[in-house]
């Protein structure tokens, strides 16, 4: 299970790297471990206007549907359209090209882990 | 057995229901257990109190069509492992309806001419009412405009449907039994999800689709062809060569028996871009551990069983067996036998319309195989029926089964390839008596 | 160990699909009617090209479905213990009687005279359903058990709309339930609200009691629950829902554990649906056609859909409006012939036997429970009704799943049970034997499932992982389905 240090995560299992206010989102591998197979991904419109917590994405697998909670609010300004054609990247490089969106954040945030806080979350 | 379970008797299993609710056996209102000899005579008697297409001459339309049905299909569809099996959830032992699936919904998107079907809705108007769902979905949009002249019961189930939900349901008024493009056209605005039509319309009209089309594209419209015969398409234009976004009508020509209203089948079609906001079951191709091809159902996040309230459709059970009973049906007709089907049914109609007695009237307009005929009041239209059902033949539907709103004197007459010269000779005379 | 098995062997045929075969019938099939070129009207109004719809000649289509029939599991060929969905014989006396033709060449809008036998055998049904129920008013219409649900909660919310009580647009669904329940309540316009089970399995009074306001409209109930076991509460329940203004929908998909013994209407239960096709025994068709009737209490009985099947003096007439009724929701009155099967069905037990079908079930299925009850774990002990439930539990120590044993099965000669339903026990194995197998087969099942087990204690668990391996396929890989879905073949 890979957990890296340079992200903060949620309890709902979602990634978020933060440069500058440009934050990049995924789903831990965690999750896509949970999920299984990854076969369709539902992906937000740029432009929109997004809370944290809202649930801004869809994953899909071939018997389970989970939505993605949005870390930090702010506008989409780019989404991974990769995706549309090779969903399985969540499952081989969930924190690399299995990245979901791109958000220019507007400072507001759900509750964010630390690596250390999210490895006890899992154990617990 | 009772032993290995533990108890003393067969009562002793339903102690967990309350004593109050036990029944005593044999005290429900129901009649004597009856033998199967029994059971044969009492629906035996039943069928022969009813007069039937089989050996009178059905004039019949609406959405229900007396087309030929081949021997062969209810043969398949008799057979117990077509019959009695499940929904094939477990894929390596039900490829037989896994395969015939797939070709069923293969032989629906080329007939109707669209990208990708699904694996069955319950009926055409349930089917409809589903569309206009979808458009929503897609579209975002929650205002759904039909033409008055799609079959009255495809617009009571779709406006019925939509009655609880938020958004405005709209319907334009059909004038002399006609599908007028430009009254829709007008009814259309940048809140509309998508506009419904039929084609041939309810009435037997076909129309230039073109500026309907071009309107849609113009807003952002969905446009969705519902269809009520399905074997027309042999010949016709398809929904998909109009350009319909969703098509959605009836099977029930492609091989089913009329069957006092079911089991029919409902057909579903549209553009593969919109599968995942697509309603009910869908039948898939992919390999096994061997590499070999199989069928599987497939997309199942968008059904009840996953998703449950936020599903695209609650429909689970579906028509199965007519989409096997529709395969086997196209199987056996091909693209020759389809257009001759279709054709016979039209020129059946041009022969009845092209030699009415004056007293009687045909719509106006380029008609399919179903038209109106107007009488001058209800009571000569009723003589003409009574009259022709003395010599077996059912002339047609009083149109305000359909539509109540209308003068009781128009009567919905339909045709089809079981419909011989002859039959069309003595259609004449009954009319020639009835109005002299 | 095999031997003993009704396992499956001998010829198999591959068999291309039909656009592979891809020749047009030398002489196309011969129609009656009138032959004609398309009117000059319509001239404007041909298909560009041919769709591409394959002609068979007669004795290659009946080949080509034929073996594609052979290809499937069926109750005709085999034991069918699928959980929550009633796969008991289906009589073939039904079959023939559906398809006389004076029953089945009608035309749906023939002057209600000339079909007055076809109408009084289905408002014998409907008759005859409400008797069964305890809940005297039905409905043919609904084509489906889904279809009935949607029915049921539009009259539910057209009662309290009558009443002036608009507020009320929440459905209370159990944990448990089949997903169906929450779909078609959101289908009505509802709001769903779950109701998480107690750890007996069953409805949490006190969950329950906390949920129920002057916002709820109905609780979705299934009884006997997903679990295979009865609400024995049932009065209490759905005395709390009434006193809290709300009525108690029952999902009938269970009514086989029920019929002839007890009826939901006695208990309380306002409204119900019927799965003809499980229930009264009208073939799955692989998929469908169902029926799901329902029957309502007078307190609902305004509100039922048209047309309505009423009687008059001697007729049975087709009633097509009435004020109050939610309306239409089919294009017909019904699925005609599978309720003729129903009718035939229930017409063979009459009142003297019917109760035979859920004693016979509801035995069958607790003989598997005690036999199977020591080497598969049991989540909720005690009888159950028409169904029994099993988990992986102790097999998972061994490293192989629920998939695995229902796999086996098929190898070993019989369809599996239900799989992962429930959603609220992991690993679910719900079976529903239904009365019409013999302990013969019954017994042949438990063994078969007795040796998986005693295969997962022995480590002996190679079988299971690979299995199938007797079927024309093997494991099919849904991920590459479902992620680069083909729904179509494509054309040359």
């Amino acid at each position: 299970m890979s957990i890296p240090a340079d992200l903060k995560y949620t309890k709902e299992h979602e990634w978020v790297r933060l440069e500058d206010d440009i934050a990049t989102l995924g789903i831990s591998d965690h999750a896509q471990e949970a999920l299984g197979d990854i076969v369709f991904v539902e992906l937000p419109e740029i432009g929109r206007r997004i809370a944290p917590g809202e649930a801004f994405a869809v994953v899909e697998s071939v018997k389970a549907v989970s939505d993605v909670y949005a870390p930090v609010g702010g506008e989409i300004i780019e989404v991974n359209e990769l995706l549309e054609s090779e969903p399985e990247k969540i499952n081989t490089d969930p924190y690399g090209a299995g990245w979901i969106a791109r958000v220019k954040t507007d400072g507001s945030s759900a509750e964010l882990l630390d690596e250390a806080a999210y490895t006890l979350f899992l154990e617990e | 057995m009772l032993d290995r379970i533990g108890v003393d008797s067969i009562r002793d299993l339903f102690a967990d229901i309350p004593a109050d609710f036990h029944l005593q056996p044999g005290s429900l209102k129901l009649p004597r257990a009856l033998h199967e000899a029994g059971i044969v005579r009492k629906f035996t008697r039943a069928a022969a109190a009813n007069r039937h297409a089989g050996d009178t001459r059905c004039f019949l339309g609406g959405g229900t069509y007396h087309h030929f049905v081949p021997a062969v299909v209810d043969y398949v569809i008799s057979r117990g492992e077509f019959l009695t099996a499940y929904t094939p959830y477990q894929p390596e032992i039900a490829q037989g309806t896994l395969q015939a699936l797939f070709e069923f919904q293969t032989m629906i998107a080329r007939l109707t001419g669209m990208e990708v079907a699904n694996a069955s809705m319950y009926d055409a108007a349930t089917g409809v009412a589903e569309a206009a769902l979808m458009a929503r979905r897609i579209t975002r949009r929650q205002r759904v405009v039909m033409a008055g002249s799609v079959n009255s019961r495809y617009r009571d189930v779709t406006r019925n449907y939509l009655a609880r939900l938020d958004g405005e349901t709209v319907e334009v008024p059909c004038a002399k039994f006609a599908t007028d493009p430009d009254a829709v056209i007008a009814a259309l605005d940048g809140d509309t999800a998508c506009v419904i039509i039929q084609f041939p319309d309810f009435h037997g009209h076909v129309f230039d689709v073109a500026p309907l089309r071009a309107a849609c594209d113009a807003r952002g419209i969905l446009l969705v062809i519902a269809f009520s015969d399905a074997a027309l398409f042999g010949e016709l234009t398809p929904p998909g060569e109009l350009g319909a976004d969703i098509a959605v009508g009836s099977g029930q020509s492609l091989g089913v028996p009329m069957g006092f209203g079911g089991p029919h089948i409902g057909l579903f079609a549209c553009r593969q871009k919109f599968v995942r906001q697509m309603p009910g079951r869908v039948c898939g191709m992919t390999r096994d551990r061997d590499g070999k091809r199989g069928f599987v159902l497939t997309l199942s996040t968008r059904e009840q069983h996953i998703r449950r309230e936020k599903a695209t459709s609650n429909i689970c059970s579906n028509q199965g067996l007519m989409c096997t009973a529709n395969a086997t049906y196209l199987s056996l007709m091909g693209d020759q036998g389809l257009a001759a089907v279709a054709r016979r049914s039209i020129a059946a109609l041009a022969r009845l319309t092209g030699h009415l007695p004056a007293g009687v009237e045909a719509a106006a307009g380029a008609r399919a195989h179903e038209t109106v005929l107007s009488f001058a009041d209800r009571e000569t239209r009723d003589r003409f029926l009574a009259i022709a059902l003395q010599r077996d033949i059912f002339a047609g539907i009083p149109l305000e089964h359909f539509e109540p709103d209308t003068e009781p004197r128009h009567l919905l007459v339909s045709t089809t390839e079981m419909i011989e010269a002859g039959d069309i000779d003595d259609y004449h005379a009954a009319l020639q008596e009835a109005l002299l | 160990m095999t031997d003993d098995y009704s396992g499956v062997s001998g010829m198999q045929h591959e068999e291309a699909l039909l656009f592979e075969h891809a020749h047009e019938a030398a002489t196309p099939i011969s129609l009656p009617g009138i032959d004609a070129e398309l009117p000059d009207a319509l001239n404007g109004f041909r298909r560009s090209r041919q769709a591409g719809i394959p002609g068979l000649s007669e004795p290659e289509s009946v080949r080509h479905f034929v073996r594609l029939s052979q290809w499937n599991h069926s109750i005709e060929t085999g034991f069918y213990p699928l959980g929550s969905c009633t796969m008991k014989y289906n009589p073939r006396v039904n079959e023939q009687l559906a398809r006389l033709p004076g029953l089945a060449q009608l035309h749906p809008d023939q002057p209600e005279e000339s079909v007055q036998g076809v109408l009084e055998l289905l408002y014998e049904l409907q008759q005859w359903l409400g008797e069964i129920t305890g809940l005297a008013h039905v409905t043919l219409t609904p084509a489906a058990g889904a279809h009935g649900e949607l029915a049921g909660i539009m009259m539910i919310r057209a009662y309290h709309d009558a009443r002036g009580d608009r507020r009320r647009r929440t459905v209370l669904v159990p944990d448990s339930a089949h997903g169906t329940n929450p779909a078609s309540a959101a289908l009505a316009g509802m709001q769903t609200i779950e109701i998480k089970s107690a750890a007996n399995g069953r409805i949490d009074l006190d969950e329950l009691r906390s949920r129920l306001n002057d916002e709820v409209a109905a609780l979705m109930l299934t009884n006997p629950n997903t679990t295979g076991m009865f609400e024995s509460d049932i009065a209490e329940i759905c005395r709390l829902v009434h006193e809290a203004g709300g009525l108690v929908y029952g999902d009938g998909a269970n009514l086989n554990a029920l019929v002839g013994v007890a009826r939901p209407g006695d208990m309380g239960i306002d409204c119900l649906h019927i799965n003809v096709h499980k229930t009264f025994s009208t073939p799955h068709g692989g998929g469908g056609p169902g029926t799901g009737p329902v029957a309502v209490n007078d307190t609902l009985a305004p509100f039922l859909p048209v047309p309505k099947l009423v009687r008059e003096n001697n007729t049975i007439r087709i009633v097509h409006r009435d004020e109050r009724s939610i309306g239409s929701i089919f294009g017909s009155i019904g699925q005609t012939g599978v309720l003729l099967r129903a009718t035939a069905y229930i017409a063979a037990f009459g009142r003297d036997a019917l109760h035979r079908i859920a004693e016979d079930a509801v035995l069958n299925a607790n003989y598997i429970l005690a036999r199977l009850k020591d080497a598969y774990h049991v989540p909720f002990p005690g009888l159950c009704k028409h169904e029994c439930l099993l988990t992986d539990e102790k097999q998972e120590r061994h490293g192989v799943k629920t998939l695995d044993i229902a796999k086996r099965l098929i190898d070993l000669g019989f369809h599996p049970m239900t799989v992962y339903f429930p959603l609220i026990v992991h690993g679910a194995m719900l079976i529903e034997p239904t009365e019409s197998e013999s302990r013969e087969t019954i017994d042949r099942f438990c063994d078969a499932m007795l040796e998986i087990a005693r295969q997962c204690e022995a480590g002996d668990t190679e079988a299971l992982h690979q299995a199938p391996l007797m079927p024309i396929r093997r494991r099919l890989d849904e991920t590459l389905a479902a992620r680069k879905p083909v729904l179509v073949w494509p054309e040359d």
